[in-house]
């Protein structure tokens, strides 16, 4: 036991001083930061300014409802849209006098209603940023109301509060549960995927990561003194615990930022518009308990494959080239997400949660989505553990033999007959 | 005709052996090989092999490349498990716990290269059994002694190639194991840190640590060890003391320095074969030949004889006789 905690602490102290880890761990928040402070930022100026344009109204009859439609305000009660100018017919010179006054900034852009716009003619908004949908909304929704309470207005219908009428019904989803119903399912959704990518991003990240730690010790033959000292078991799980600590070291880092950043940004977004400000995402804590437990047994699972990888090849290529039927079943859970989002509780999304390889993403998956009978929970994790600890006994016979082998990468059946040697 | 004298020579190490000594001190043999094989797959690497150390001696396992020595010294260390037969090491079977009383050099040298020295020898000698604060002065001390401490705080990759050696023998050395195996120790020296490293083996020797020694250069082992065990693909060739295998041999080849055309040695009756040094020529004599016919076909011709000198034959020429295939 003390020669695997010393394993562990070599593991653990020398990757965690590491320039990379540093950069990694602290790059990561950074950017998200500034990322978020940054939209924020954007989204703050251009929002804080009117829009001011120039209407050019060929039809001749919109120009006023146009202008009567563009009600919304600023956050400091400014108009969003304001109209300047009204123009009808203007020639050559004033249009070349329009454009000027776009590309000086002056002038937000200058809006062309054309003369058959009723009969569907497209209206034309020239500015120097078309890109910024946002602003371009109000108008966009002014000119349309005006068209179409024009054509109603035509045909003899006469309507005052067009947005009234013409208001959307939205369908709220409501998931189902044990408990009785609640009301978070786009939450739960993309909780659900965003914990699947996390979980094949971390299961491959880190697997790679001991993968090396493995290699790097064959290549620099020093595994020969350390096997002359401990047992090879303990070196491997020495060496699978500290990467999963400096795991779990990044990711308490990252958790910890997020918190504290999602936090400021919903204080944020609040003072901005109070009451558009989501609630924070609400995890039971069963479900976390699950994701736990699910998630260690995967990691376990796939980083002794990944040390397999490692104590099977002899350089990086081989590596590269061995780890494609690990990385496959993770691929391939990402694939069956679909099939479980269809319908979590088919026979498919059933046996599929239940398959060792592909459990520690689907059933998590799954969890997320709903809560599947004890037993299921139950079968797929004793058939996860059961598989784990069987992978982690034939990893630990081919790693006896593998990190001693060097020169031609082995075929499969001379792996299966290394278990004999040891 | 090889494995009768095979059979000979350990019967006259148990001989020897038992002479004078009692059982307790019999008991106390630092390692004890008992009919271990290894096999991979078909092949057999290592094939019913005996042999045992004496301790506090110096023994050199030889044999010739592929011979089975690394598969060998790899058992003794309990990296590799034999298939059959067992292993005894400092009176109790081979485990994870007589790897701890043992230090090994492997041939192929090699350390964590992004560490620093110091830290890679500390944490390999906690390893050991050392506690943490112990080893890292261990590693000091001892790289003080061999001139290395203004590298400590430098990464592996940073040293030499002589200094990352000098280095991996301190991790070899740092537990003070009575039992200390070293895989051609003095590969990539220079004669100078070859004499350093030379010296500390016979100063831990003489503190009573066991010393098994495997090396392609003969003229290391003559000076170094006391006893030897020759094998050859997977076999045991000859083993026993080395002073009583050279003896048996018998004083059969003649050392002669001279100056002047070497035309008198074309002796084919009475010389089988001749080595030649330089100015000095060793020439082994036929069975029942007599060495002065040589002397007299030299003086014949004019030749100046400076040294003539019957010896017994070098263990190159008996490595050479015994395993080599050719």
């Amino acid at each position: 036991m003390r020669k695997v905690w010393l394993v562990f602490k070599r593991e653990y102290l020398t990757r965690v001083r590491t320039r990379a880890f540093v950069f990694s761990t602290l790059l990561v928040p950074a950017l998200l930061v500034g990322y978020v402070v940054l939209i924020i930022a954007v989204t703050k100026r251009s929002a804080d300014t009117t829009l001011k344009i120039v209407l050019v109204d060929e039809s001749g009859v919109l120009a006023p409802a146009i202008s009567a439609n563009l009600k919304e305000k600023l956050q400091n009660g400014e108009p969003a849209v304001q109209v300047v100018e009204s123009l009808e017919k203007p020639d050559e010179r004033m249009r070349a006098d329009l454009r000027a006054r776009v590309l000086s900034g002056k002038l937000g852009g200058y809006l062309v209603v054309p003369q058959d716009v009723l009969a569907g003619k497209s209206a034309e908004f020239y500015t120097k940023n078309p890109g910024d949908l946002t602003r371009l909304q109000p108008l966009r929704r002014a000119v349309g109301e005006a068209v179409v309470s024009r054509r109603l207005n035509e045909r003899g219908i006469h309507i005052d509060d067009l947005a009234k009428v013409t208001e959307w019904v939205d369908i709220r989803v409501a998931k189902v549960t044990l408990k009785g119903t609640s009301e978070e399912s786009r939450q739960t959704l993309i909780l659900g995927f965003v914990v699947a990518l996390l979980l094949y991003g971390t299961l491959i990240f880190y697997g790679v990561s001991t993968m090396r730690s493995v290699l790097e010790e064959k290549t620099s033959h020093i595994v020969e003194i350390l096997v002359s000292s401990l047992r090879p078991v303990q070196l491997l799980a020495g060496k699978i615990l500290g990467v999963a600590a400096v795991g779990f070291t990044q990711f308490m880092i990252w958790a910890v930022s997020a918190a504290l950043l999602s936090t400021y940004g919903i204080s944020m977004a609040s003072a901005m518009s109070p009451g558009s400000a989501s609630s924070p995402i609400h995890i039971p804590l069963s479900l976390l308990a699950y994701m736990v437990i699910f998630f260690l047994a995967g990691y376990f699972l796939y980083s002794a494959l990944y040390s397999t990888i490692g104590a099977i090849a002899s350089t990086d290529q081989d590596a590269q080239q061995l780890q494609i039927p690990v990385i496959l079943p993770l691929v391939l859970s990402l694939f069956f997400l679909n099939v479980v989002l269809r319908d979590s509780n088919s026979t498919a999304s059933v046996i599929l949660s239940m398959i060792p390889f592909f459990s520690p993403i689907l059933m998590i998956f799954r969890l997320t989505l709903e809560t599947p009978p004890l037993w299921q929970i139950a079968l797929s994790l004793g058939l996860l553990i059961a598989t784990t600890l069987g992978i982690v006994w034939f990893t630990a016979r081919i790693y006896r033999v593998g990190i001693l082998m060097y020169g031609k990468r082995p075929s499969l059946v001379e792996v299966f007959r290394w278990l004999r040697y040891s | 005709m090889q494995s009768r004298q095979a059979g000979y020579f350990g019967q006259t190490t148990e001989c020897t052996r038992r002479v004078g000594r009692t059982a307790a001190e019999f008991a106390m043999d630092a390692i004890i090989v008992d009919q271990i094989t290894k096999r991979f797959d078909s092949f057999e690497a290592v094939s019913n092999l005996t042999f045992s150390i004496e301790q506090g001696a110096v023994f050199g396992l030889l044999g010739p490349n592929g011979a089975g020595k690394t598969t060998t010294l790899r058992m003794l260390l309990r990296i590799l498990l034999p298939d059959q037969g067992s292993i005894r090491v400092l009176g109790e079977p081979a485990s994870g716990n007589t790897q701890d009383r043992m230090g090994y050099l492997p041939e192929e040298r090699g350390l964590y290269p992004k560490m620093q020295v110091r830290q890679v020898l500390a944490f390999l000698g906690a390893l050991k059994g050392l506690t943490e604060a112990e080893a890292a002065r261990r590693a000091d001390e001892w790289l003080e002694r061999l001139e290395l401490s203004p590298w400590a705080t430098k990464k592996v990759n940073d040293l030499s190639k002589g200094m990352q050696q000098k280095a991996q023998f301190i991790a070899a050395v740092l537990h003070r194991p009575p039992l200390l195996i070293l895989d051609e120790p003095f590969a990539g020296l220079d004669p100078v840190n070859a004499a350093l490293i030379k010296d500390i083996m016979l100063e831990l020797r003489q503190q009573g640590s066991t010393i098994i020694l495997s090396t392609h250069r003969m003229e290391q082992v003559e000076m170094m060890c006391d006893s030897i065990c020759l094998i050859d693909q997977g076999r045991k060739v000859l083993d026993g003391e080395l002073r009583a295998i050279k003896k048996s041999f018998g004083k059969n080849t003649v050392r002669i320095e001279f100056t002047g055309n070497d035309d008198f040695l074309n002796l084919p009756a009475v010389i089988a074969n001749v080595n030649r040094h330089g100015a000095v020529v060793e020439a082994k004599l036929r069975p029942g030949a007599d060495a002065q016919e040589i002397l007299r076909a030299a003086v014949a011709r004019g030749v100046e004889i400076s040294r003539f000198e019957l010896v017994e034959p070098p263990l190159n020429d008996i490595f050479i006789e015994k395993v080599g295939h050719a």
